[in-house]
């Protein structure tokens, strides 16, 4: 197993040696030009030129990219072209945010998800379990902003229970840090309870067809332990694989939930980053995304050997 | 439901609650001294004169000061300066600093200082480069006096160097002034009336300034970036908000305490609220704009630029900015800022009245026009230019133009507008744009006005008789002199269409009522403003 976790992690070198040269490629093709968006709307052709080559964005790709590659075999990652601000510092400062809202969304999906879809494939074909289908097919068919401006009405601005927007360090304590997270997290959780409540049901429905369940019922088992002990365990793999892929919704939809409640995570240095060109911090943060999900990836694959024991590397 | 009404929906509970009398909850609830803002974009970066964005003028008048600033009467006042003395032939120019000055670092603000913060702007500013053209010798005589010798009178010194655009004359300690001026600044070191918590800053996010104790104001009240820049507030929160819905929501909420720039959708519900105070922010306004480009075809010829001129109808611009309310547009046949002394409507008759798209059709038909594409650039992600740019796509279908419209973003147009290359092979025909009526004041600050060919801004108009006017208000003596001037040249660039003006519109600011002293000005102004529980 500890060769394999090894194996693994060596394996992310060459990912993530083709993530940079796709990244830094990209971005070198992409249209927009950050001298002009520092210059301003008054500056002349030529201060923008003046300003390009002190940035040195004037010089040929080789040049920047094995430069960019240099830093990056010392860790560095650069600085960014508008803050001057060393890109690591800037991750630093906006990491905590986003690790804050997608770990919340990630615990309060799992635990609304899982019980609702074992619930609705219990139940299936009732009342119970069109609700929760209806209410998956709302999960995701509203958008996440239009979620986020609902429940700010509601909770924020009409019952006045929590803020509207902003973030709280948790250094500053545990209930401002949550009152924060709460609403973002419901709006950004939606989505993600809707995916894996629907694989949860799915994936129930075909394991409660099968024999054993069939004879732990014959046997005077009782439903619960039925449910949530022999079919859920025997469901989990592609609930568990599922929940993987869906880090990298989380990681998008926290772009859109970071806007809409003003909380300055990765999400919206992303945009911003975007936005205004400034290559460095886009090619950092795309970087520690591509090793978040290779990291995820990895996790999961370790966790179904832990759910199937049939399952060995 | 369309976006207006969405956003209005999204952000009308605060509107709700200040109704229904309910007071704020205590998350919001800030310390008095302590003033949350919300300003109109991210401060990025923070170097006034490297990056000129307004989001960072803005700032920096907060953190840095400048020997002249400009009052509500766009008057030259002293501010660091004690007094000034001209030779009699207008050659040398000697400035004596007040005493006590001092930076925040706690270093007495020295002539050396001056010197080397002047030298590192007028390699940026437009004035600036024109002074430092005509200079002979930029020295400190002694700790508190600098002297200032040119090879020709220079009378528009003391409008450069108390103008508010971009970039403004920051004074800065020299080792920092000595930056080369293409390169950021490190340390945010100044003398203005609060300092910069660098290490509270998160760029995107945040930004903070503290009162700085040792600032000495000026005894004069204050009247915009002239007088005492009095802090009644200890501690500035900047919190940037790209979302206009939330921003309105935390304004109601009491969040924040005033919202630069509230986009003109949401303004109705927060003119509800009984809580939050809604006022023009700005006075002298913005002019909006679309560039056409002079080197290629069709707009290399006249005859179309005026031909789409003819057929431009302000209104139908001003209505797609502001909406339905009137007391925020005016129409502009002319190019300088409504309201202030230079401003002239010589030569807008093309502007003016009812529009005669027949006499447009038949002006383009005589032109060199041959139906190919126009290479109409609009980036999307900025409400003003998106809002023009689709009034202009249906404006020059009406006309019988043949429009490739491009929608984009801020970030490739500001490349893509440098191109000269013809429209087929990656250049443009024409974009979108607007200018602060703060920046259109005179020529000097105006480079938008600029004809000078392919050194003037995008667009390269090569107008030979709007240089000649812009060097002869240069050289104007009195403001009659002046005004003779802009009118010619202002007549001058209708009939040779510099660019095509679509109007003029104001934006609102808004702020907690418990908030008061916010004026009306091209900057929010922090000083005098004061806060109460």
């Amino acid at each position: 197993m500890f060769a394999y976790v090894v194996r693994r992690i060596i394996a992310t070198i060459p990912v993530m040696a083709v993530v940079a040269l796709f990244v830094f490629s990209l971005l070198f093709i992409a249209p927009g030009d950050p001298a002009a968006v520092i210059a301003g709307d008054q500056a002349t052709p030529e201060q923008i030129e003046r300003i390009r080559q002190s940035l040195g964005l004037d010089r040929p790709f080789l040049v920047q990219f094995s430069e960019w590659v240099w830093r990056l075999l010392h860790f560095d990652l650069g600085r960014s072209i508008f803050t001057n601000l060393p890109v690591t510092t800037m991750i630093a400062q906006r990491i905590e945010p986003t690790l804050s809202l997608t770990l919340i969304t990630l615990v309060l999906s799992v635990i609304v998800a899982v019980p609702i879809g074992v619930l609705a494939a219990w139940k299936a074909g009732s009342f119970v379990d069109r609700a929760i289908m209806g209410f998956a097919v709302f999960g995701f068919s509203v958008p996440v902003f239009v979620i986020g401006y609902l429940l700010a009405y509601f909770f924020a601005l009409e019952l006045e229970w929590l803020p509207v927007q902003g973030y709280t360090p948790f250094a500053h304590g545990f209930v401002p840090w949550l009152e924060n997270l709460i609403l973002p997290s419901i709006a950004l959780g939606c989505v993600y309870i809707a995916l894996i409540a629907r694989i949860t049901r799915a994936t129930m429905l075909e394991v409660l067809q099968q024999d054993y369940i069939r004879t732990a019922r014959a046997k005077g088992l009782a439903q619960t332990p039925i449910l949530f002990i022999h079919a859920l365990k025997n469901a989990s793999v592609p609930i568990v694989t599922v929940i993987g892929i869906g880090i990298a919704l989380l990681i998008g939809g926290a772009v859109v939930t970071e806007s809409v409640f003003a909380i300055p995570g990765l999400g919206r240095l992303t945009v911003d980053a975007i936005l205004r060109r400034d290559y460095p911090v886009i090619q950092g943060i795309v970087l520690l995304f591509s090793f978040v999900y290779v990291l995820v990836n990895l996790g999961v694959d370790l966790i179904y050997t832990l759910i199937d024991p049939r399952i060995r590397y | 439901m369309d976006r207006r009404t969405f956003l209005k929906a999204s952000a009308g509970a605060g509107a709700f609650a200040a109704a229904g009398g309910l007071s704020a909850p205590a998350i919001a609830q800030g310390a008095a001294k302590t003033l949350r803002f919300v300003p109109q974009a991210n401060l990025a970066n923070f170097d006034p004169i490297w990056g000129t964005q307004y989001v960072v003028r803005n700032a920096a008048v907060l953190v840095w000061d400048t020997l002249y600033g400009f009052d509500e009467n766009l008057k030259p006042q002293r501010q660091m300066v004690e007094s000034e003395e001209t030779s009699s032939d207008g050659l040398t120019w000697t400035f004596k600093l007040r005493p006590g000055l001092k930076f925040h670092d706690g270093e007495p603000v020295l002539a050396k200082d001056v010197v080397a913060s002047l030298t590192r702007w007028s390699s940026r500013d437009t004035m600036g480069l024109m002074l430092k053209a005509l200079q002979q010798e930029l020295v400190a005589v002694d700790d508190r006096t600098v002297k200032w010798v040119l090879k020709k009178p220079y009378p528009k010194m003391l409008l450069a160097l108390a103008k508010n655009s971009t970039p403004m004359a920051f004074i800065m300690p020299e080792r920092i002034a000595k930056t080369d001026p293409f390169k950021q600044i490190e340390e945010y070191i100044g003398s203005g009336p609060m300092k910069f918590a660098k290490g509270e800053w998160v760029p995107g996010a945040k930004a903070v300034f503290e009162k700085f104790a040792d600032y000495k104001p000026r005894d004069e009240k204050a009247s915009w970036l002239a007088g005492g820049k009095n802090m009644l507030i200890d501690r500035i929160e900047w919190v940037v908000m790209p979302d206009p819905a939330t921003a309105a929501a935390a304004l109601q909420n009491g969040e924040v305490d005033w919202w630069e720039n509230p986009i003109t959708d949401l303004v109705p519900l927060l003119k509800k609220n009984r809580n939050v105070a809604v006022d023009i922010a700005d006075p002298l306004g913005n002019i909006g704009a679309f560039r056409m480009n002079h080197l290629h075809p069709p707009f290399n010829d006249v005859k179309v630029r005026r031909a789409v001129l003819m057929a431009l109808d302000q209104e139908e611009y001003m209505r797609a900015l502001v909406g339905d309310d009137n007391s925020l547009w005016k129409p502009l046949p002319g190019y300088f800022t409504p309201g202030t002394p230079l401003y002239s409507e010589a030569g807008g008759e093309i502007l003016k009245g009812k529009r005669d798209l027949a006499a447009a059709k038949k002006l383009l038909a005589e032109s060199s026009y041959k139906g190919e594409p126009v290479t109409c650039i609009v980036a999307q992600d900025q409400p003003i230019t998106k809002a023009q740019g689709d009034v202009t796509a249906e404006l020059l279908k009406r006309l019988g133009m043949n429009v490739d419209f491009v929608a984009t973003d801020w970030g490739t147009t500001g490349q893509r507008r440098a191109l000269k290359s013809p429209p087929g092979q990656g250049g443009w025909g024409m974009f979108h744009t607007w200018h602060a009526g703060a920046d259109c004041l005179n020529p000097a600050v105006y480079i938008a006005i600029r004809a000078t060919g392919e050194k003037a801004w995008f667009g390269w108009p090569d107008v030979p008789a709007v240089e000649t006017e812009v060097n002869n208000w240069f050289e104007a003596k009195n403001l009659d002199e002046e005004k003779a001037i802009i009118a010619r040249l202002n007549k001058a660039a209708l009939d040779s269409v510099v660019y095509a003006p679509t109007g003029f519109f104001l934006t609102y600011q808004a702020w907690r009522k418990n908030i008061s002293g916010i004026g009306k000005g091209p900057i929010p102004f922090a000083w005098g403003v004061s806060k109460t529980a």
